[in-house]
């Protein structure tokens, strides 16, 4: 009955010869010594992410929604309807600012309040991504940018 | 003992935990992975069967083992992750034959709970990630970029918190993982998650299956073009994809391993607990699944990892019995079983007990060993060094020498066995009746010592007296040439290959002579400035007839020195140092490499790598293989040659991976031996030893012998009895037609033969848990006791057991007392002429009293409370140490004017034991759960009460192994005035089959090993990358700390496997010469 079921198992030829197919023995392996450097190339030592699984994911969505927000300004966008907790949270911070435009998210709140301060606490990455929001050059140091991104806000 | 601890392993781990197929070497290479828990090991898959490549340590214990193949490359990598958090992938380099580490990690957390059910890694099909499951509800994703290169890993949480088995399924647009797990009401079910590699995140997955069998407990990730899950339970086998869903019941088996057959995945073999193997075969019509169907093939031993190999062959790795290489044959045999086994290959795992006996008395330890479980449990008899097995033996005092004659060169078999006395030449042949018998060569000088005999060319024979050299017809046995010593001249030694003769005289004259038909041709002679001690002149080169080398050992002036033939031109002259002479010289080859061996007169043993043109040597290297000289022969046993040196020691010496190894011979001493393959005795050996003759055949050559007993039940505690020479067992027969029931015996087993001579049942539900053999104050008997313990379902500690005390009369098992405790018995001890029994949380004191009636019993006499479980017990005068459940090590003093135990002190630390002895009065070692070794000491002169209290830590090292029991004792064969004989040692025996050897060192001698130990660090790097320092550091769950006074004898033993120029690098670092180093390193692998 199993034997039907047997047929045509896989084969690429080894153990074909018909002598006895088995043949390991202790003796014949060889101990390997490593006596090479293992250490593997710099950037394939591989480190676990130690951010706060929670921090992590409100990070990322956060940075999503900065990008939804980049896609917004862009005219005639319409954004897809957030998820029910996410909208809650932008309705509660958004009621307590009045300078609100159209159904802004957590981070246009900010940058539209935006003091030096915390232009300063954004990265350089973050604060050029702003300035070619605003068609603004984008070279320079820190704190040229920030200067330029004052004085556009002004 | 000592607190300074050499640590090594004298038997490897071969319990076979993982294995996988692929790709490793090359492009176009099948490769065999198994993984034995600190190695791994590659074979080749060839034509011609399973060929061996490669047995690499690794600095952890493996937990998983994966090998995948990411787009565009054509080599297999292999992941492994070890239990300590660190994971590697390495890919061979073919070109330098090395394993290159392509990344490595640490993947801990700093907070979560250590998953229950083990660490789970897996690979995505598509190699998009590695999944990691290594804490209660997290999954760890390293992603795999398109180039194969690893990322920064992130965990996710998995809100299932009893997870069973996670896979990824095949054929998903995102990676998709199918958890199966276990509800907080028991029921079992199983989810599908998308990996979504941007969002860091898990998505619901395409597919959920609620309420499975209740013992599902494994996933089959099925390939394309059918994809989905079989998810393997108890009672049925349920295949799903989200669509289709086809279920089958099945006999009741738990379901440990399984194997895919076909890459289309429509075949697999499974393997329960029992050992029966099924094939579970998916029916489908094109890409639709009709159904399933499951075989009987037949037994084997019960896998751990099954990995189809190729053209029906398949390897099945156990943990509990021997890993089997198996054939599926498509007609059953006369069992009605298609699987024919191929090849076992030996697992002593798990040692659940052993013990050390010397059942041939002659000081060589051997160790009997509980291995195996279930159906799969054997004893296993662990002997060092090589036997001879005597076939037959005569009283004949006073050998000088012996030489094998064959009647004619055609012969294959030897017929003559040449004795030489001080003054008379016996020849002994075999009659008709396979008998030795004395007989005549009439050529032959029998009135003199004959140095040397052979047969040569054109069938002659010849014969070196000290008077002359004969050259003697082989038919006719006549005298034909005579070549007679210069007068006042006596030949001292001498050597012949089959075409010449290399004789020394006296006052150091060298002749060379050629045998040719009927004559003896003198062609060169020399004489050199001192006396000639041993020469040798067996060819090493192409021509087997003829040597263009010979090589002379010198009084005086100690040196070695070769020359060329025919014209004796001295090639090199080699000082051997010291004021030993050389006695004995020779030419051998080994695995193709010429050596030259030279044996001094003090024991010791020169090798030389030889270059057969030039006669230049190199690589000097030095052993110490006895203390009285040594004679060398060569033979051959199964195809190679080797060499024996007798000497008060006697060792074979051959070669392995390049490499000299030396192996004792299990017989005292021995004079003189000669190889003697004769028609009724083949491949034998004549051994001349104090006043006998043997004739026996060899062992396979190597290092550790081991016999198995099969028990076809699980032994699980041994003692031995001297006085009755038998074994007493407690063993547990599973009987599977019975619902889930053992039934324990105690069974006596013959010494020599391993035959069960009694056995004793036990009552149901009672365990035999402790076994002993020993005897009483006012009693002449010996007795085996036997603790045992109610293990009732329904209770979680057992508090009801007996002590059984037995007497062995006539071959049975006479119970002659029997006491019943308020728990199980854990341990017994012989205690000063009484019994000490642990029970539960107390330890017992019980005195043998003879009452009114002439009968015996065990009487309680005191004890000692406050333990959590008093597992291990061993005792020395009035102290008892003392190992916990979970308290580490107590150390509790008998007072017997009070008749009480108290404690004196103990360790504080929380260590969960798992084994317990006793070095020296001070010093006790103990093994824990988490596979640590520790020492600790007495500190019986501390200044203060508190202190005196506290066993202080001394020793703590990683052994990575979960050792079950400590025994004192040796495996080698102690002689008296060898160094390596003052070293006191302990064997012990783990889970994975390992036997280990802990060795006490002089704080000298551990000093220099330490340093040897931290140069080494320096050369043999970790496989992977892996941190030697981090792997024997003292870890559990509560602290990690650097191992101290304990050396890793693995990685120092290794020292010889270097090439020589690591080994000069080492050498240049502790500015202590490579040949001094080798020898003392050589002298520890004399330990086990």
């Amino acid at each position: 009955m199993a034997g039907r079921l047997l047929h045509d198992l896989p084969s690429k030829g080894n153990f074909s010869a018909s002598t006895n197919a088995g043949s390991i023995s202790s003796t014949g392996l060889r101990f390997y010594v490593c006596d090479h450097d293992t250490s593997p190339p710099e950037d394939q030592i591989i480190k676990t992410d130690t951010k706060n699984i929670l921090i992590r994911s409100l990070t990322l969505k956060k940075s999503k929604s900065d990008s939804k927000v980049k896609d917004k300004q862009r005219p005639g966008f319409e954004g897809k309807a957030k998820r029910p907790a996410e909208k809650t949270a932008d309705e509660r911070m958004t009621s307590k600012r009045t300078n609100t435009g159209s159904g802004s998210t957590f981070s246009s709140r900010k940058e539209n309040s935006l003091t030096e301060r915390d232009l300063q606490g954004l990265t350089v990455e973050k604060l050029r991504s702003l300035l070619k929001e605003r068609n603004l050059p984008r070279t320079g140091k820190k704190e040229e940018l920030v200067a330029r991104l004052k004085q556009s806000l002004k | 003992m000592s607190i300074w601890n050499y640590v090594v392993t004298a038997h490897k781990p071969t319990n076979v935990t993982h294995s996988c197929v692929g790709n490793f070497t090359g492009a176009q290479e099948l490769n065999l992975i198994i993984a034995k828990c600190t190695r791994i090991e590659i074979h080749l898959l060839t034509p011609q069967g399973l060929q061996p490549m490669l047995d690499v340590p690794i600095y952890g214990r493996i937990s998983t083992l994966e090998l995948f193949k990411p787009q565009g490359e054509a080599q297999d990598f292999l992941f492994i992750l070890t239990e300590r958090y660190k994971f590697c992938v390495l890919q061979w380099d073919a070109e330098a034959g090395e394993l290159v580490t392509r990344a490595m990690g640490d993947v801990s957390d700093r907070i979560g709970r250590p998953t229950d059910n083990g660490q789970i890694g897996i690979i995505d099909p598509d190699c998009r990630l590695i999944g990691l499951h290594l804490y209660d509800g997290l999954f760890k994703v390293i992603p795999i970029d398109s180039k194969g290169q690893l990322k920064e890993a992130f965990n996710i949480r998995l809100e299932e918190l009893q997870v069973l088995d996670i896979k990824f399924l095949y054929g998903c647009s995102k990676p998709t993982i199918a958890v199966l797990f276990q509800d907080n009401r028991d029921a079992r079910h199983v989810k599908t998650y998308e990996v979504l590699l941007k969002e860091k995140d898990f998505a619901d997955g395409p597919w959920v299956q609620n309420n499975l069998d209740n013992g599902a407990g494994l996933l089959i990730p099925v390939p394309l073009p059918l994809g989905g899950v079989i998810i393997i339970g108890e009672q049925t086998i349920v295949y799903y994809n989200g669509f289709v869903f086809k279920a089958i019941s099945i006999q009741p088996a738990i379901t440990r391993a399984y194997g895919r057959v076909d890459a289309d995945g429509s075949r697999y073999l499974l393997s329960d607990l029992t050992g029966m193997l099924h094939l579970l075969v998916i029916t489908h019509e094109k890409d639709r699944v009709t159904g399933l169907k499951v075989e009987r093939l037949g037994e084997t031993s019960a896998a751990s990892t099954i990995s189809y190999l190729d053209n029906a062959v398949v390897y099945v790795g156990s943990s509990y019995g021997d890993s089997q290489l198996i054939k599926l044959n498509l007609q059953p045999d006369s069992k009605g079983s298609y699987v024919e086994v191929l090849e076992s290959f030996v697992n002593l795992g798990p040692i659940v007990d052993f013990c050390v006996v010397d059942l041939e008395r002659q000081g060589q330890g051997q160790v009997v060993t509980c291995s195996g479980a279930f159906k799969d449990g054997t004893l296993r008899i662990v002997r060092n060094g090589i036997g001879i097995n005597e076939q037959a033996s005569a009283e004949l005092p006073g050998i000088k020498g012996m030489w094998s004659l064959r009647a004619s060169s055609k012969d294959v078999y030897d017929t003559f066995l040449v004795v030489t006395f001080i003054s008379e030449t016996r020849i002994l042949a075999i009659n008709a009746e396979d008998e030795l018998e004395e007989t005549e060569i009439e050529g032959f000088d029998s009135d003199a010592q004959t140095l040397f005999c052979q047969n040569v060319l054109h069938d002659q024979l010849i014969q070196v007296t000290a008077s002359s050299l004969r050259l003697v017809d082989a038919i006719s046995r006549r005298q034909l040439n005579e070549w007679r010593a210069p007068p006042g001249l006596s030949i001292n030694v001498a050597a012949a290959s089959s075409s010449q003769v290399l004789l020394a005289t006296g006052g150091g004259h060298l002749v060379y002579i050629e045998i040719g038909q009927r004559e003896l041709i003198e062609v060169k002679h020399v004489k050199l400035e001192y006396e000639i001690s041993c020469l040798d002149i067996n060819p090493v080169g192409e021509d087997p007839d003829r040597s263009y080398l010979a090589v002379v050992g010198m009084w005086t002036d100690i040196t070695a020195r070769i020359f060329s033939l025919p014209n004796l031109e001295l090639l090199t002259k080699h000082s051997l140092g010291g004021e030993i002479i050389p006695r004995s010289v020779l030419f051998c080859t080994f695995e193709g490499i010429p050596y030259l061996l030279c044996a001094l007169g003090d024991g010791h043993l020169f090798n030389f790598i030889l270059d057969v043109n030039t006669g230049q040597l190199s690589d000097r290297k030095k052993v110490s293989l006895g203390t009285q000289p040594i004679t060398l022969r060569t033979f051959r046993s199964k195809n190679a040659t080797h060499v024996f040196a007798a000497s008060d020691r006697p060792t074979v010496i051959y070669s392995s991976n390049r490499k000299l190894l030396y192996s004792n011979v299990n017989l005292k001493e021995v004079n003189y031996m000669c190889p003697f393959n004769s028609a009724s005795f083949p491949d034998s050996l004549a051994i001349g030893k104090e006043g006998e003759l043997t004739i026996g055949t060899i062992d396979d050559i190597q290092k550790l012998h081991i016999r198995t007993v099969p028990l076809n039940e699980h032994a699980r505690r041994i003692a031995h009895q001297e006085a009755t020479r038998t074994f007493a067992i407690c063993s547990a027969k599973y009987i599977p037609t019975v619902e889930d029931m053992e039934t324990h015996f105690v069974r006596l087993l013959d010494d020599q033969t391993f035959e069960n001579i009694a056995s004793f049942q036990l009552d149901a539900y009672e365990n035999g848990c402790s076994i002993i053999s020993c005897s009483f104050t006012d009693d002449n008997n010996v007795y085996y006791c036997v603790g045992t313990g109610y293990a009732i379902p329904e209770e979680s500690e057992p508090n009801k057991g007996r002590i059984l005390v037995f007497l062995v009369e006539d071959g049975k098992l006479q119970l002659v007392a029997e006491k019943e405790t308020k728990g199980a018995v854990y341990n017994l001890n012989a205690f000063n002429g009484k019994l000490l029994a642990a029970i539960n949380h107390k330890i017992h004191l019980y005195k043998w009293t003879l009452r009114d009636d002439g009968t015996r019993e065990l009487q309680s006499e005191c004890g000692h409370h406050g333990h959590i479980l008093a597992l291990f017990v061993q005792s020395r005068g009035d102290f008892i140490v003392m190992g916990d459940l979970m308290k580490s090590i107590s150390l509790l003093i008998y007072k017997p004017e009070e008749g009480a135990i108290e404690e004196c002190a103990r360790d504080y630390n929380a260590n969960w034991m798992s084994a317990v002895e006793i070095l020296d009065d001070d010093i006790y070692l103990g093994a824990e759960n988490s596979f640590n070794l520790f020492t600790v000491r007495k500190n019986s002169d501390a200044a203060t009460d508190e202190e005196r209290s506290k066993l202080e830590v001394v020793g703590e090292y990683h052994l990575g192994e979960f050792v079950n029991r400590f025994r004192h004792g040796s495996l080698v064969m102690r002689l008296p005035d060898s160094e390596t004989s003052q070293i006191p040692t302990v064997i012990f025996g783990t889970v994975n089959g390992v036997i280990g050897v802990i060795a006490s060192l002089p704080q000298e001698q551990y000093m220099f090993l330490h340093k040897l130990q931290q140069n080494l660090v320096k050369v043999i790097k970790g496989v992977g990358g892996l941190s030697h320092e981090q792997w024997r550091s003292f870890s559990n769950e509560r602290k990690t700390v650097d191992a101290k006074n304990f050396l890793d004898g693995d990685l120092i033993e290794s020292f010889l496997d270097l090439s020589r120029s690591r080994m000069e690098e080492i050498s240049t670092a502790m500015s202590v010469p490579v040949e001094e180093l080798c020898k003392r390193v050589e002298e520890l692998t004399r330990l086990h």
